[in-house]
């Protein structure tokens, strides 16, 4: 399957959007993660607000789904 | 629904005589929620009943016992009787058997490991025949023990220097262990030579006290640990039978022990004065009357009671009321935080869009039956019906988004109202207009909520502005794209008629927050992506599968072997992600819109945990 140099990049784009915004995700998320262990084992209660504030970083990753599409999308109507 | 049960706050005062008989009368009524007293000048708080101290003796001796003979509470089934007769005694003596048999079991312990020790150092001398009581300290004499590089060269070197000396050495293939005795006068040049053959010392110091060949008592040592080993296989039996003798006997004082006790030591949360206690707490509205004549019945009329309704800002317990289908998903307001009294309980809610959003992740049939199957198989194992019932009825609407999907693991088996594999935007677009409309429901109950507490101003400040951010951004983007012929200034005036009522209610902040709305929406973009990595992965499995069976013969095995193996984790993977991504939806971008919670859960005195 041979394609022009081109829609290689666009390739390239959208899978740097949400590769990176995943690394970025999963730094902010390592961080929080740890605290809410942490808090979790002294107080197990804390359990459905760890989850929580572990996962707000997630959305970045969102973003960078949106972006790629977005960035795919482009490709193909421009 | 959206409310808790009314409650009645509550106090209990009387005479101390009849103390008891209310503590007992409370504890099998299970209704009242005790509110600890903490000690004041007009009244300390209660001593407990006479019988504290003996039950709480027993009942440390039998959890020891339940935890050192390891007994799990879901292994045995046991009622638990009233009375257990003598629990004390024969609790002393299953200890006393215990204990025998622990000990047993560790001294054999500790005598392997030791021996394990010397067995280490006899392994690397079984090949040297000589006694081990050579190994000692001579006069004129000097020994080195340990692994050289080239036993041979080092004989030869060490016969240019002497010939009073001798040299063992067992071959291994790269590194020789060697002894080496030599006349005391030369040990420095002998050591010498041995430094320059790489030699590295060993030292032996667990068998100085042994006499004859390592293998002789290397033989002895396993001999040894061997009946070791048995009387630690006997003991571990003897414990074992213990355990399934008296596990039930040992669950259920277990239980009588501790409902005993906790009616023993209810005291110290009631106020008391020398000839009178008083008690108070919370009660449903419901059970107001029954629990009022039950206990003027048990007091004999010398019990006074007082009740009166919840006030504006008392602290009140919370007993979630819900019809029967929506009682499960109660489960996830005690795992994240009770609603208060006055706010509105958001487990109905939760009910409606929790199954449906996991629905759109997993999305499947083939996935919905499978997990329907195995969550029907993990309830009746494992005891959290509420949590199995949750995911019963998420599995059940994940089948009927399948066939909206048109999708069986993966498959394409009919076609589609909306492929999530090739209509990626229209997807998109539709997941947007639900998380719109879930984040507007929110700000909705939380504009109930602050109408409540707060009045009709501060709830249009915190909350209604958020909708009319949401209408002006809506039509300046509308008029941008030119899809609806309204001046932009429209939009212009209710953007900045919302941040101006969000910089009155939240202040700087207010304004800081102000895109959160529109991430959060974009948040539900996530129904649409999990979905589609959970359809990509399951197209990859079918096709992988695919080239294989269309290669015939042995390959056909590989094939289903792949979509075995391949379809279980990409179930596994599914599951977990849309589970937890449905629950963040709720607690982060729902909840966040109304949400206060920190209530106490109503823990009537007297029922189980």
């Amino acid at each position: 399957m041979a394609v022009d140099i081109s829609t290689g990049l666009v390739a390239i784009a959208s899978g740097l959007a949400i590769g990176l915004s995943a690394i970025a995700a999963a730094i902010a998320e390592k961080d929080i993660g740890v605290a809410a262990v942490g808090a979790m084992a002294e107080k197990e209660e804390l359990f459905g607000k760890g989850l929580v504030l572990t996962v707000i970083p997630e959305t970045i990753v969102i973003f960078g789904l949106v972006v790629a599409i977005l960035i795919l999308n482009l490709a193909k109507g421009g | 629904m959206l409310k808790p049960y009314d409650m009645s706050s509550i106090i209990i005062t009387g005479p101390k005589a009849i103390q008891e008989a209310i503590i007992r009368e409370l504890h099998e009524l299970k209704v009242l929620h005790i509110v600890e007293h903490s000690k004041n000048e007009l009244a300390d708080i209660g001593k407990p009943l006479g019988s504290a101290a003996n039950l709480s003796e027993a009942l440390v001796k039998v959890r020891a016992l339940i935890a050192a003979l390891g007994i799990k509470k879901e292994e045995a089934e046991f009622e638990p009787k009233k009375g257990l007769p003598d629990i004390m005694p024969a609790a002393k003596k299953l200890g006393e058997n215990l204990n025998t048999a622990l000990d047993e079991l560790k001294k054999c312990q500790e005598l392997i490991s030791k021996n394990e020790a010397t067995k280490q150092e006899l392994k690397i001398l079984k090949d040297i025949n000589i006694p081990l009581e050579y190994f000692t300290a001579y006069r004129s004499l000097a020994y080195f023990t340990g692994y050289v590089k080239d036993a041979s060269a080092l004989n030869e070197e060490i016969s240019k220097l002497t010939k009073n000396f001798m040299l063992l050495n067992s071959g291994a293939k790269k590194r020789s262990f060697i002894v080496l005795f030599a006349e005391a006068k030369i040990r420095d040049k002998v050591q010498g030579l041995l430094q320059k053959n790489s030699f590295s010392h060993v030292n032996f110091s667990n068998i100085s006290n042994l006499n004859g060949t390592a293998s002789a008592n290397l033989q002895r040592i396993e001999d040894e640990n061997a009946r070791h080993s048995r009387k630690i296989v006997d003991s571990n039996k003897k414990i074992e039978a213990l355990k399934n003798e008296h596990k039930e006997f040992l669950l259920a004082s277990e239980m009588f022990l501790s409902r005993q006790l906790e009616k023993a030591e209810a005291p110290l949360k009631f106020a008391s004065t020398q000839s009178s206690f008083l008690v108070k707490g919370w009660v449903p509205a419901e059970d107001l009357n029954k629990t009022i004549e039950r206990l003027n019945k048990a007091g004999k009329n010398k019990v006074f009671v007082h009740f009166e309704p919840a006030k504006a800002h008392d602290n009140v317990p919370i007993k979630l009321k819900n019809p029967r289908f929506a009682k499960p998903f109660e489960f996830f307001m005690d795992l994240y935080s009770m609603p208060t009294y006055r706010e509105i309980d958001p487990t109905f809610f939760v009910f409606l869009t929790f199954p449906i959003f996991f629905g759109i992740m997993l999305g499947d049939v083939g996935y919905g039956i499978a997990s329907f199957a195995i969550f029907w198989l993990l309830k009746r194992k494992i005891k959290a019906d509420k949590f199995f019932n949750v995911l019963m009825l998420a599995s059940f609407v994940s089948m009927l988004f399948g066939l909206l999907f048109g999708e069986f693991f993966g498959y394409e088996f009919t076609h589609p109202i909306i492929s999530r594999e090739h209509e990626m935007f229209r997807l998109l677009y539709v997941v947007l207009a639900i998380g719109a409309v879930h984040v507007n429901i929110g700000l909705v109950i939380g504009f109930i909520n602050t109408l409540k507490m707060h009045g009709f101003m501060a709830a249009v400040y915190e909350k209604a502005s958020w909708i009319v951010l949401e209408i002006g951004v809506a039509i300046l983007a509308l008029s941008y794209f030119k899809k609806i012929s309204v001046s932009p200034l429209a939009g212009a005036a209710f953007l900045a008629a919302s941040i101006l009522m969000l910089l009155k209610a939240e202040g700087i902040r207010g304004l800081m927050e102000l895109p959160t709305i529109f991430t959060n929406i974009l948040s539900y973009a996530r129904l649409m992506a999990i979905g589609l990595s959970s359809v990509v992965l399951a197209v990859i499995i079918n096709d992988s599968a695919k080239e294989f069976f269309h290669q015939g013969g042995v390959y056909i095995l590989i094939g289903v072997l792949i979509l075995v193996v391949g379809h279980i984790i990409n179930l596994m993977l599914g599951l977990l992600g849309s589970f937890l991504h449905s629950l963040r939806l709720h607690y982060v971008e729902f909840f966040s819109k109304f949400f206060h919670g920190g209530a106490k859960r109503y823990q009537p005195f007297g029922a189980k945990e």
